[in-house]
């Protein structure tokens, strides 16, 4: 069960980085912010049809559950704006790991303590070695990014629509 | 100015993570499409705004690009959709690093194709030494 959760997970980067390479294309046709709009509007589109013809009944809906449980997007979408302001300030190659870095910390916390009703999974000498391999991880992926960062305009649209 | 904005983005990036703390729980109450729905209709609407009030006056229309462009919302709900199934079984941290794998792998693959017309350039050794590493630290995190 674990096995395919992470393989999920792992096509979930896929797709987000195919997504990413679209939008980056698109973004720079149209604009970060029409980009992103035409994403999240077809996302909820195609979701609404889903939700119509094969979601089961629940006996809690939306608008029962506490409202910060609704405030996933307004978490998200920030993201977007503080990349574009951000990237060609800082760069790609500091913008993309201290993403990384936040997304990475925040998890672990959120394991950790179990926060907005997860469940808590302690932190260990093994997410120890993790975070040492992922410091690693990201110090290649700093060096490589560096290297191509002012070769291609194309990357700089990449990393701020990459939500 | 530079370590502010530096902080402002790890924020970002702690936000990525807190949207999906929160999906889990929710898709778990609600049901996992309606959790996603919230996100791309909340999304949708703040984007809306965004468009309206900042996008540059004369961009070009979305009627004018090629459609398979258009296709990013598409693999955005697979990937929402994922987040919300997966979180509750894995932990947000198992979550995070394997999308983190999928998107180092695949766009290793990409900027070697030069798919989506994207720029065609050589594999870069370093991007693999990031991705074993991950690769590594899954495994870890796997352990307990």
């Amino acid at each position: 069960m674990t096995f395919i959760m992470i393989l999920l997970a792992i096509l979930g980067g896929v797709m987000l980085s195919i997504q990413a390479a679209i939008n980056g294309q698109l973004g720079s046709k149209l604009g970060v912010f029409k980009t992103a709009f035409l994403t999240f509007s077809v996302g909820a589109l195609i979701t609404a049809l889903l939700i119509f013809y094969f979601e089961p009944k629940h006996s809690i809906t939306l608008l029962d559950v506490p409202k910060w449980q609704l405030l996933g997007a307004m978490c998200g979408v920030p993201y977007i704006v503080i990349m574009v302001l951000a990237v060609q300030r800082i760069g790609t190659a500091v913008a993309t790991v201290a993403v990384i870095f936040g997304q990475l910390t925040m998890s672990m916390l959120i394991d950790n303590f179990g926060w907005l009703g997860n469940e808590p999974i302690p932190f260990s000498i093994y997410r120890v070695i993790a975070i040492i391999c992922l410091g690693i991880a990201l110090y290649f992926i700093y060096s490589s990014n560096k290297t191509t960062n002012s070769s291609s305009e194309q990357k700089l649209t990449r990393t701020f629509t990459s939500d | 100015m530079q370590l502010f904005l530096i902080l402002i983005v790890i924020a970002g990036g702690m936000g990525l993570s807190v949207e999906a703390g929160l999906l889990g729980p929710l898709g778990t109450q609600v049901g996992d499409l309606w959790a996603t729905f919230s996100i791309f209709a909340v999304g949708a609407a703040l984007t809306f705004l965004l468009m309206l009030f900042f996008s540059p006056r004369n961009s070009a229309s979305f009627f004018s690009q090629p459609s398979w462009q258009l296709s990013g919302g598409v693999l955005g709900v697979v990937y929402v959709v994922i987040l919300t199934v997966a979180t509750p079984k894995i932990g947000i941290a198992m979550t995070m690093i394997g999308i983190l794998a999928g998107q180092i792998s695949k766009s290793l693959i990409i900027d070697h194709f030069g798919l989506f017309g994207t720029p065609h350039r050589r594999i870069d050794n370093r991007r693999i030494i990031a991705l074993i590493f991950i690769i590594i630290a899954l495994a870890m995190v796997a352990q307990g």
